[in-house]
């Protein structure tokens, strides 16, 4: 514990804005830290670590000395495209504020867990060196402290897609033309789920009642639906990343939303625009 | 005695205003079991009333229509009384649930019996006894429950760079923590070895080694 200078104190503030609910300021705080560290393989094979970490200003734009892992995908978001990272961070802010549950990025994830890997055994690598120096250590406890950060987000998407497959579990198994939007694990867990609530409801309920009121699946006039189904009619904040063809509004009139616009409409009228990536939820 | 006056539908209404008064105060009441069976009862009840109905009406001549309306009423009484059951049931497994995932998926801890009340003060208390609360089914619900989560964590790319279980609340600000430990948790591999975890001892550890136990409340974050 004692290598770890934990107690720098430093001002960690700032790293919140990448978890606050303003995707657009997250951008800012990915570009303003970037680091690289990269263990290059010397000729009689042994491994030595160089390390052109760099924090804030003292960035080096050669980047030229070894390569750049950039988990915050420094090297690509210059050129307009967003990274891995802000993109994690979009499907993130979608799905939590999104009534439906929306089509899952495998690759995208796959990808944030490779470099989340690399990195993580890049740190262990430097950590296990006894010539870094306390300076090093320093970086690498940002490092880490970032990784935990990202996984956080991660693990906050999945458990946000796993409370909606749990709660609509009955209307996905139902449908089969839900199930693209789901991973395997995902999909087979909603299966195992909606027997277990079914076979719950029979033990405890419904094979106790004479065999006329034994069905789950009712359909009264004058009563809502037994099996929940996701709201599509709920407002929702969408924000346009571009400029979007217009749409038609449930009362018959367009909208165009211009890039920026920041517009409160039904779920069910942005929908397609939201899978396109033309907006966003904010 | 006041059998005689009540209505139907009663009874479901109690059932209701149960999970009503356990949303309100956060707490998960014990298994109303006996209201369940008499609700239960009634449903019985009406299903022969409305067959001695539909009796009735078939012998009676045709366009005879008189029991049509006594009919529909037993029907509604039924349907609604049906739909109170489950949305009961409903309920407390959204609560059951709820307190699953508070623990960090422990299952054990929280149908561990309350066997010694002083070891576990704090935070265990709430969640020991949760056990007698339950009904049969509810405590096989959550063990399938349970298992079909380990099984969708296998499932899951990297179970092991991303713990589904840890808390979701807040971002993790410090790589370190602070802990005091609330109970003895024996030894722990963490990232500078194994520790021995004794009760009123502190530590500074990594965050990610000790999450689950402090979900699990055996430490307490200074």
């Amino acid at each position: 514990m004692a290598d770890l200078d934990w107690d720098f104190a430093f001002d960690v503030d700032h790293l919140d804005e990448e978890t606050s609910r303003q995707p657009k300021r997250a951008p800012k705080t990915s570009r303003s830290r970037s680091k690289s560290v990269a263990p290059a393989q010397d000729r009689d094979g042994d491994v030595e670590i160089q390390d052109d970490f760099d924090i804030g200003a003292e960035r080096d734009d050669g980047g030229g000395r070894g390569f750049n892992l950039g988990i915050l995908g420094e090297e690509v978001d210059d050129g307009g495209e967003e990274s891995l990272v802000q993109e994690l961070f979009r499907h993130w802010l979608n799905e939590r504020h999104s009534p439906d549950i929306l089509p899952i990025n495998e690759v995208l994830l796959a990808g944030l867990l490779d470099r989340i890997r690399k990195q993580t055994s890049d740190v262990q690598l430097l950590r296990s060196d006894p010539n870094s120096s306390e300076d090093e250590h320093f970086r690498i406890m940002l490092v880490q402290t970032e990784v935990e950060r990202l996984k956080f987000v991660i693990r906050s998407y999945m458990r946000t897609r796993l409370f909606k497959v749990e709660k609509y579990a009955q209307f996905i198994t139902s449908h089969p033309e839900v199930h693209d939007k789901l991973s395997k694990a995902e999909l087979e867990h909603a299966q195992r789920y909606t027997q277990t609530l079914e076979a719950h409801f029979t033990n405890s309920v419904l094979q106790s009642l004479p065999p006329e009121q034994q069905s789950l699946n009712e359909d009264m006039v004058f009563m809502p639906p037994m099996i929940p189904e996701p709201d599509k009619n709920r407002p929702v904040f969408a924000h346009a990343r571009r400029n979007c063809p217009p749409v038609r509004l449930p009362d018959g009139s367009m909208i165009e939303m211009e890039k920026g616009q920041i517009s409160l409409l039904s779920y069910s009228v942005i929908e397609q625009m939201l899978l396109r990536g033309e907006v966003e939820l904010v | 005695m006041n059998d005689n006056v009540r209505q139907y539908g009663e009874l479901a209404t109690q059932l209701l205003i149960e999970s009503r008064r356990s949303t309100a105060t956060d707490t998960l009441l014990k298994y109303n079991d006996v209201l369940v069976r008499q609700i239960i009862r009634e449903q019985r009840q009406l299903e022969s009333l409305i067959q001695s109905s539909l009796e009735v009406s078939q012998n009676a001549m045709d366009g005879d229509n008189t029991m049509t309306p006594t009919i529909l009423l037993y029907q509604t009484a039924i349907l609604r009384n049906k739909r109170c059951l489950l949305a009961y049931h409903h309920h407390r497994i959204e609560r059951l649930k709820d307190l699953y995932w508070s623990v960090g998926g422990a299952l054990p801890l929280l149908l561990a019996t309350h066997t010694n009340p002083a070891a576990n003060v704090s935070s265990a208390s709430s969640s020991g006894d949760i056990r007698s609360k339950l009904s049969p089914h509810e405590v096989d619900f959550l063990r399938s429950y349970n298992d079909s989560l380990l099984e969708f964590r296998s499932g899951v790319a990297a179970p092991e760079e991303v713990d589904l279980f840890a808390p979701i609340l807040r971002p993790p600000k410090d790589l370190h923590v602070l802990v005091r430990v609330v109970r003895d948790c024996g030894v722990i591999q963490t990232e500078v070895g194994a520790i021995d975890f004794k009760r009123g001892q502190r530590f500074l550890v990594r965050r990610g080694d000790v999450e689950h136990l402090i979900v699990q409340g055996y430490l307490e974050e200074v």
